[in-house]
């Protein structure tokens, strides 16, 4: 069984193909009970309208549900059992709201290699650039995917080690 | 602004969990992460994680829940960043720390976040609050 790399390099840098999301308020109030939230902005428009805010608000985190409808080229073909996360960054121009109509670009920003006794590791850096139909920035979400080598098992600080 | 927690040094401290399979089912369907590893044991056994495992972003949604709450539901969260430095299974609490590191009147005020399971640091973050 080979340890090396499995990643498609020449990928780095490629984006996958756009596409958009309606942000709606089922799904926001689904995503906020599976997290354990109770907070009123997810909930209660009125509630949120009176703290400022143009409607139902979307968890800080809420951006990890905007996937494009088919996996994107670097993923393809890898084993998903040897996926961990790694580290992920949301950065705000602005909240997100229930009816937002918004655009997704997801790019393959890097991948680099981490080695360790226990064999060798890839972090997968994917940007998520999600603008208005505007284009006007609203968010973008960094997802670090670990990738392990086939032969490393689960070390209990597999981040730690990643990222020393 | 919760002005309980405006100085460098505030902590404030939620609790989440135990964490349940139902949990983690009700995260893949939401989230749209279906990966195995969260939700199917001989699989995740299989590929060498001794079992489930919860998902990192749930972990990290906890994280940005305790910031929600130690600054209210009224300050914006103009940016907010973690590492899984720990795996989290079924049956674990999750208790998130937020520390004021950039108090008021700074804007944005900054704080470092942690997740621990009893006592093992399974997330460290750090998240910026700006006033409505």
């Amino acid at each position: 069984m080979s340890d090396r790399a499995d990643i498609d390099r020449a990928l780095i840098g490629t984006s996958a193909a756009p596409f958009a999301v309606e942000v709606e308020k089922g799904h926001i109030r689904r995503f906020a009970e599976a997290i354990g939230e109770n907070a009123q902005i997810y909930f209660d428009e009125a509630f949120a309208r009176s703290l400022g805010y143009g409607g139902i608000v979307a968890p800080p985190t809420f951006p990890t549900t905007f996937r494009p409808s088919s996996k994107p080229a670097w993923i393809r073909g890898l084993d998903e059992g040897r996926f961990l996360a790694g580290e992920q960054g949301f950065r705000y121009w602005r909240p997100i709201l229930a009816g937002d109509r918004l655009e997704c670009a997801l790019r393959l920003t890097d991948v680099l290699e981490k080695r360790s006794s226990k064999g060798s590791m890839e972090l997968m850096i994917q940007d998520l650039v999600i603008t208005s139909p505007a284009g006007d920035m609203v968010c973008v979400n960094r997802r670090v995917v670990i990738y392990r080598g086939e032969s490393v098992k689960l070390a209990q600080e597999h981040a730690q080690e990643a990222s020393s | 602004m919760n002005p309980a927690l405006r100085k460098p040094g505030d902590t404030f401290s939620i609790r989440r969990g135990p964490i349940t399979t139902t949990q983690l089912v009700m995260y893949a369907g939401a989230s749209g992460d279906f990966n195995r590893i969260h939700y199917d044991h001989p699989f995740a056994v299989e590929k060498g994680l001794g079992g489930v495992l919860a998902h990192g972003m749930l972990t990290m949604a906890f994280a940005a829940s305790c910031a929600v709450e130690a600054f209210g539901q009224a300050s914006r969260i103009s940016r907010i960043d973690a590492r899984f430095t720990s795996p989290v299974r079924v049956g674990d609490v999750v208790e998130v720390t937020a520390t004021v590191e950039r108090g008021a009147p700074d804007d944005p005020i900054e704080a470092t976040l942690t997740a621990e399971v009893d006592g093992r640091v399974v997330l460290r973050g750090v998240v910026e609050v700006t006033s409505p």
